[in-house]
């Protein structure tokens, strides 16, 4: 019963899974994930676990760190509120522009980050036309960093709104739950893991942030520099290792919570 | 809105050369690459090579000749060198980059003395008569350490005294990525010295002055791209750059302070470039009446003293005692004493402690600052 070209993809497609594909598919992993990681940790470790200790924990690689994480978390729960109710208003409203704003919630990955850097600089810096000076402080880092992780919320949860009837949503406003209760306890529940997942991208993306950080920041060492920017000096200034143990830090970071929200998202899924 | 988009297209450019410069821009233009010249420098130099190199370009020693230029932070393009960016010549902003490159082998020890071999000048090599300004080998330009203020010096800023003043907000590039950093910091401290302050009051005036700092952006042009963007009320610059941003329209006021120090650029050619007759004859023209009066146009001090008194009614005369001092005025060793001096990095403060660092000053008054905060 089979129309003929469904059979002949049937049929190459055989060819592409099993031993080869995995072949493949591990072989890039490896080349463009795999061998660049263990290269790091590597050159992490090039002078045994001590100096690589010591380069992490130094005073201006921890208030980097710290300063890191702080705008990282910050960026990431504002998108999570905004990105959240941006993807419920572009799947559940209609208004005039909608698919040009859509079109245009993805920017943020295209544009270069220096771009965006540079345009907050003159937005929002000292000869701000809204007469507002964010330059130098952590707003000023949080808000560069949440304009870069924007699309991850927005991407992640739009899908899942698509693909909802909101049949249960139609059920239990009739029968007498205020919306307020409907979002809290029928909506909510079922965006929840989409929107754990956008959240721990963007705060993993974050994290690495460089581009649209560096000048808004103002570079200042034990005070504004941000993870990336100092590991970017200790990189060109001759310590490629203790760079490497800086980034060490930032990836078992990004890992950490990237697993915690691969375990809520599952036990999220089957609660339910 | 026309000034808002001139600063951003400012920006910008600082930005991206910086990023170019990281990503090691080698590809020759056009021509046959054999007479090809590879010139590595730091930030500030870039707009005087593309003169000179146009200059050279227009000689009979010089036709036909290409050049592949890349100019970023001085570390960070020492960095790159090492790691085997092509490089036939560099210019870099402090003599400690050049040692770097020795020991990376990419630059013989002997550096020094190619400004005699091939650039026939210096009074201490050659023994003839004086030619050179100041007797140090290997040295491109002098320039000196100045203060951009905005037009009109609203604060009335006038000498290095007065940038521990609380309200001076200064902007000096990172001294991890930038030389001009270290420059800036090293003329800071030498100020007091100068002024006949003791060693703890200089350092002191370091630890007001780092307090005082509120952008560190990673090279000499950022650093100015910074200041021009309006963050600031004073930038520590050098002041070859400082006459170029005037020259080009920028609304800021040089002040050149009564006491303050002597920057010299070191030159050499790669162990490459020696092999390169075309980046030996550039290197011999760099140091040639012609080339030294390009750099003196752009607000250089030359290192040739024929240019330099040709020259010198252009600059701000100062006939004080210790107007001038160079990194040997603080030790005798000059920067192998000064870096570690200013900039050593294992130096841990700790909140609440008196205690009076004895290297690193810079590094640790910089923690005392983030510590306030």
């Amino acid at each position: 019963m089979h129309p003929p070209r469904e059979r002949w993809v049937h049929r190459r497609a055989s060819i592409w899974t099993g031993r080869s594909a995995r072949g493949l598919a591990l072989t890039y992993f490896s080349l463009v994930v795999l061998i660049p990681i263990v290269a790091l940790i590597t050159h992490a470790f090039s002078h045994g676990a001590g100096a690589w200790w010591s380069a992490l924990t130094q005073r201006e690689s921890l208030s980097a760190l710290r300063l890191t994480i702080a705008c990282a978390a910050g960026a990431a729960l504002v998108n999570t509120v905004a990105g959240t109710a941006t993807a419920w208003v572009l799947v559940r409203d209609r208004f005039i522009g909608q698919s040009v704003v859509n079109a245009l919630i993805d920017l943020p990955f295209a544009l270069p980050t220096v771009v965006a850097g540079v345009t907050f600089y003159t937005l929002y810096g000292p000869h701000s036309p809204f007469h507002l000076n964010v330059t130098g402080t952590w707003i000023g880092i949080t808000v560069a960093i949440t304009f870069v992780t924007l699309p991850f919320n927005v991407r992640a949860v739009q899908p899942l709104l698509e693909s909802r009837t909101f049949h249960a949503e139609a059920a239990a406003a009739t029968l007498g739950a205020s919306s307020g209760r409907v979002f809290r306890t029928i909506t909510l529940p079922a965006l929840a893991p989409a929107i754990l997942t956008g959240t721990g991208l963007a705060f993993a993306r974050a994290l690495g942030e460089y581009g649209s950080v560096v000048f808004i920041s103002n570079n200042l060492p034990y005070r504004t520099e941000v993870a990336s920017s100092y590991v970017y000096s200790l990189a060109t200034s001759g310590q490629v290792d203790a760079a490497a143990a800086v980034s060490t830090g930032l990836l078992v970071l990004a890992l950490t919570v990237l697993a915690s929200v691969n375990i809520a998202t599952r036990r999220l899924a089957r609660s339910q | 809105m026309r000034l808002l988009l001139s600063r951003y297209v400012r920006i910008t450019s600082a930005i991206l050369a910086g990023a170019i410069s990281v990503a090691g821009f080698t590809s020759a233009s056009g021509a046959s690459p054999s007479k090809n010249v590879n010139v590595v420098g730091y930030s500030v130099v870039g707009p005087a090579f593309k003169a000179l190199e146009a200059a050279f370009a227009a000689t009979p020693a010089g036709s036909g000749v290409t050049f592949t230029n890349s100019f970023g932070a001085s570390d960070t393009q020492t960095q790159n060198v090492a790691n085997g960016q092509a490089a036939d010549l560099v210019n870099l902003s402090y003599e400690p980059n050049l040692a770097t490159l020795v020991t990376a082998g990419k630059v013989p020890a002997s550096w020094a003395r190619q400004e005699y071999v091939y650039g026939h000048v210096n009074v201490a090599l050659t023994g003839k008569k004086a030619q050179t300004t100041f007797p140090t080998p290997g040295i491109l330009t002098n320039s000196v350490v100045v203060l951009v203020v905005r037009k009109g010096n609203p604060l009335g800023i006038a000498n290095w005294s007065d940038l521990a003043k609380s309200g001076v907000q200064i902007v000096t590039p990172n001294p991890l990525t930038s030389g001009s950093a270290r420059w800036n910091l090293a003329a800071a401290y030498s100020s007091q010295l100068q002024i006949g302050k003791s060693g703890l009051a200089a350092r002191a005036y370091l630890k007001q002055f780092l307090a005082n700092t509120v952008a560190q952006p990673t090279s000499g042009s950022a650093a100015l791209a910074t200041f021009v963007a309006g963050t600031g009320n004073v930038l520590v610059d050098y002041e070859d750059d400082a006459r170029a941003a005037l020259a080009a329209g920028d609304p800021i006021q040089i002040v050149t302070p009564p006491q303050t120090f002597l920057i010299q650029n070191p030159v050499a050619l790669t162990n490459n470039g020696l092999a390169n007759p075309y980046a030996v004859s550039f290197y011999q023209y760099l140091f040639s009446a012609a080339g030294q009066g390009i750099f003196a146009s752009l607000g250089y001090r030359s290192v040739l003293r024929s240019i330099w008194i040709a020259t010198e009614s252009q600059f701000p005369r100062r006939t004080l005692t210790n107007a001038l001092w160079s990194v040997t005025n603080i030790n005798k060793q000059g920067w192998n004493f000064v870096n570690p001096f200013f900039f050593a990095t294992n130096v841990v403060f700790v909140k609440g402690s008196t205690t009076v660092p004895l290297v690193g000053l810079a590094t640790y008054y910089e923690q005392f600052a983030g510590a306030g905060t």
